[in-house]
């Protein structure tokens, strides 16, 4: 049985979603679609799936799911018991946890719940750092989900208490925030006053974790204002500071790189670019294995590969990214997957790869992500449709697109899709006029 | 009809006198040695045998040095210790080593590696797999299959006649291949549904349009639809149109490919694919001569040629009750059946060649000869993907051929795995019963798509001794 098939004998209701999960992850190719004419269009919806071998291997998922469950349970009577003991800090700790607990297995809002339960205890506390840390907690998870004016708020509030508490620490995370807020809605003046004071109060503490994350950061945000020599810099101290631990910040030595490997690509040199990728791949590697990066570094490898004309490679590399993604139960990658996907066979012409936007938006439906990602499929969505036929189609999903970034504050994806926009509006004209 | 087909001039592999290979047998193996954090550990005893080997060895003492060290120089083996997780570093590395200069191979080493590791080695065309402690003999051994490859030989590839359909060209001359363009002159001329059957791969496209411009809709358009490919919800939609509005997504009238396709011809591939309703509806556009869009009431007239395909056993579907037979006698008025490219001889040589050429010219290569080992290396490979698959290869060759000519070491690793002579870890070098019946089970797994209740009936087991024997071998 098809898994498009499968999936649509199952309700969509937040208890089934390890099923959903399990379902997508057993998930197999057909050897005969793999390399027949529906094979270069593959997609999960298509994999087949063995109804047997989902009853058979269901038994570690639910264990999986019982632990968790145990496991906030288990914090929730913690948080009684403490509070019962008057000892709230402990109990603003144990809900925090669970959030933790929440957030490591994707569950984004749930984790948001968690930590807005914890805060409003811990806002009733003379000692603020359980506010600090519930708070940083919250900014963060609203970052993941895309909603950054939330989470400036979070981290404002956060910064302002650290201050008062001169908790350092707390004060470089909550600027860092501050900063992610305004990078991710490309406000750079703003995004670059909030890490050069993270950097400041850091330089002041040496605390050499916390340093190459903010040159990592300063990084990234010289490369989206176009300064690449900067941008390099940055990366480079943030590689010197990640090293001194002595592979003691893997993943974070694997971003670093991955940002490398982009700032290469910028720069027009593929060779270097991938040979970043390729090195963060390993870091990523040497530590507790993070599959949610290792699909990011592999896509950001098959994008470079698109760009340079490569499309082979690019697709081997983003169907190893698929694979990745499938059998570590990474959905979310798979949204971004099949986007990339569908845009490369836009590059090559190909009608036909409407099918993985299609698919991509049907993951966003099911999974109920950060709105921003089902914005981002819909405005390359458009973007296909403009060179493969549908100018009605392109315009409605630019639309769509620019209607979500407008929503979440995102002025310049608003200003890059109406761009589009009004190519797609010049065509249609020229079109007109033609006839 | 001899304009369909792509021949070539030269019949034999003849010409210039064979080139050396640039590396010869006698030259230092460059082998990179991963593994131990603070020393070589377990590879210690390879720095005393490095010059005895014939050896020039570096060594990276993890992950990200070594991904340094592949990137900056070329590379004849990499010899990488696995961890705990040793599948898993298994796959890792064979993926670190796709595209890396020079082409290395990987020798797995791991403390008693399971049976299970060493077929999964196999399969993803590891060299070999040795345990720890390393064995002189057993790298000797190694390193001579990879010595061996250096004395390859080139062979240049003959010229072919490129009259045919570009992209889409017919390739070949074969027995099975005349067969089948004398079916494709009879019924090119007609308006007769055609239904072409075949393996994935085997060219049913390549042939539908080669009907099309042959026939009396070329002066229409050819328009393809994948059925296998397009989600089941969407399928409809996509071959009938839809109204604005019919559902959601609809987002504006869209007209469908039986629209689209007007008078020229419609190629429906796949067709098997389709659930038993849009089977129906796809009978009434055959039938009546008209469609309805999704959302739509009124009927529209198609004067569309009809040429259906599938790599799937419409007999079986039908008994299986998962295709109508009354659609299987409106499509198969005529029948072409395509051979498998393992029945095709040395079509394998002539297609080899116009790819080669094909991708040459795309990448900007100069492609003009194929190594005599490459060559039986492809001859020996069962091609399950047929055409398809040699096209992919040869793709994935010509963007890292730098001198001309197609050797071993730029074909996928998978294919390099299937050279003969590769030693059987027994003594003997006859496996054991044990061994045999790993291989066997892993085979049948691979061919079930990893489905134990299928491959248990295939070996005639019950499911449980097929889980307890897996577990044992470590499949």
């Amino acid at each position: 049985m098809r898994v498009e098939q499968a999936l649509r004998l199952l309700p969509n209701l937040e208890a089934l979603m390890p099923l959903r999960g399990l379902l997508l992850s057993s998930a197999r190719p057909d050897e005969r679609v793999q390399w027949g004419s529906g094979g270069p269009y593959l997609t999960v919806g298509k994999r087949d799936v063995e109804p047997g071998e989902l009853a058979r291997t269901m038994a570690p998922v639910l264990a999986f799911v019982a632990q968790h469950i145990g496991a906030l349970y288990g914090a929730y009577v913690e948080a009684l018991e403490r509070q019962e003991r008057n000892d709230a800090p402990g109990a603003v700790t144990a809900l925090v946890g669970a959030g933790r607990l929440e957030e490591h297995v994707g569950r984004l809002s749930q984790a948001q719940a968690w930590y807005e339960v914890a805060l409003a205890l811990a806002e009733t506390l003379q000692d603020r750092r359980p506010e600090v840390e519930t708070l940083l907690a919250i900014g963060h998870v609203c970052l993941a989900l895309g909603n950054y004016s939330e989470g400036a708020r979070h981290y404002q509030r956060a910064l302002v208490l650290s201050e008062a508490e001169f908790n350092q620490a707390g004060a470089v995370d909550a600027s860092v925030g501050l900063g992610t807020a305004a990078f991710e809605r490309a406000e750079w003046p703003g995004a670059r006053a909030w890490y050069s004071r993270a950097l400041r109060l850091t330089e002041a503490g040496n605390d050499g974790r916390r340093l190459g994350l903010v040159e990592h950061r300063l990084g990234l945000l010289d490369r989206g204002q176009g300064d690449l020599a900067a941008a390099g810099d940055h990366l480079r101290r943030a590689r010197e500071y990640f090293e001194k631990l002595n592979g003691g910040a893997a993943l974070d030595m694997a971003r670093v790189l991955d940002a490398q490997g982009e700032l290469d690509a910028a720069l027009g040199r593929p060779g270097p670019a991938a040979a970043a990728f390729r090195e963060a791949l390993a870091w990523v590697r040497r530590d507790e294995h993070d599959p949610g990066l290792d699909v990011a570094i592999r896509l950001h490898l098959a994008e470079l590969l698109l760009e340079t004309g490569r499309w082979l490679e690019a697709e081997e590399e983003m169907r190893r990214a698929e694979q990745l993604a499938i059998t570590s139960n990474e959905p979310r990658g798979l949204v971004r997957i099949y986007t990339v996907l569908g845009t490369l066979r836009g590059r090559q012409g190909d009608e036909t790869g409407f099918v993985f936007f299609e698919q991509a938006i049907a993951l966003c439906r099911a999974l109920e992500g950060p709105l921003v990602e089902d914005a981002r499929v819909y405005h390359a969505y458009g973007l296909f449709r403009q060179v493969c036929g549908g100018p009605d189609e392109a315009r409605a999903y630019l639309e769509r697109a620019r209607g979500i970034f407008r929503s979440l504050g995102m002025d310049a994806d608003v200003e890059r899709v109406e761009a589009a926009l009004r190519n797609s509006h010049g065509v249609n004209t020229a079109a007109g006029g033609a006839g | 009809m001899s304009r369909l087909v792509t021949r070539p001039t030269q019949q034999s592999i003849t010409g210039p006198p064979p080139r050396p290979a640039a590396r010869t047998a006698t030259d230092a193996v460059r082998v990179l040695a991963v593994g131990g954090e603070s020393g070589p550990g377990p590879l210690q005893s390879l720095r005393q045998w490095a010059i005895d080997l014939g050896v020039e060895l570096e060594w990276a003492a993890d992950l990200p040095r070594a991904t340094r060290l592949l990137a900056g120089g070329r590379w004849d083996l990499v010899l990488a210790v696995l961890g705990d997780r040793s599948d898993e570093d298994l796959g890792w590395w064979v993926d670190a080593l796709r595209g890396a200069p020079g082409a290395p191979r990987l020798i797995a080493l791991a403390d008693r590696p399971s049976m299970g590791l060493a077929l999964r080695a196999e399969k993803l065309g590891v060299l070999d797999v040795l345990a720890l402690p390393l064995k002189r003999e057993a790298l000797a051994s190694a390193l001579a299959r990879v010595r061996s490859a250096t004395t390859e030989v080139a062979l240049p590839l003959p010229p072919i006649d490129t009259e045919g359909q570009g992209h889409y060209a017919l390739v070949g001359q074969s027995p099975a291949m005349l067969e089948v363009y004398k079916l494709m002159a009879r019924v090119a001329h007609s308006t007769a549904t055609v239904l072409i059957l075949g393996e994935s791969g085997t060219g049913k496209e390549v042939v539908a349009r080669t009907i099309h411009q042959h026939g009396p809709a070329t002066a229409g358009p050819f328009v393809a639809v994948n059925c296998a490919a397009i989600p089941e919800n969407l399928l409809e939609s996509e071959l009938f149109g839809h109204e604005k509005g019919a559902f959601t997504g609809a987002v504006a009238r869209k007209i469908g490919r039986f629209e689209q396709a007007g008078s020229g011809t419609l190629f429906l591939d796949e067709i098997a694919d389709m659930s038993l309703a849009l089977q129906a509806k796809i009978l009434r556009a055959v039938q009546e001569r008209e469609i309805e869009r999704v959302g739509g009431g009124e009927s529209i007239p198609v004067t569309v040629r009809l040429i259906a395909a599938t790599n799937r056993d419409l007999q079986d579907a039908i008994a299986q009750g998962r295709f109508r037979e009354d659609l299987y006698y409106r499509l198969a008025v005529v029948t072409i059946q395509l051979p498998r490219l393992v029945d095709r001889g040395d079509d394998l040589l002539l297609l080899l060649a116009h790819f080669a050429r094909q991708f040459a010219e795309r990448y900007a290569k100069r492609i003009d000869g194929v190594s005599d080992r490459a060559l039986e290396l492809l001859r020996n490979h069962q091609w399950v993907g047929n055409v398809r698959e040699l096209r992919n290869v040869i793709e994935r060759a010509a963007i890292v051929v730098s001198d001309g000519t197609l050797r071993s070491e730029h074909l996928p690793d998978e294919l390099r795995a299937e050279e003969p002579g590769v030693p059987e870890r027994t003594t003997s070098g006859l496996p054991t019963l044990a061994e045999a019946e790993a291989r066997h089970i892993a085979r049948v797994l691979t061919h079930t798509g990893g489905q134990i209740g299928a491959a248990a009936d295939i070996l005639g087991i019950h499911r449980n001794t097929l889980t307890r024997k897996m577990k044992e071998y470590g499949l």
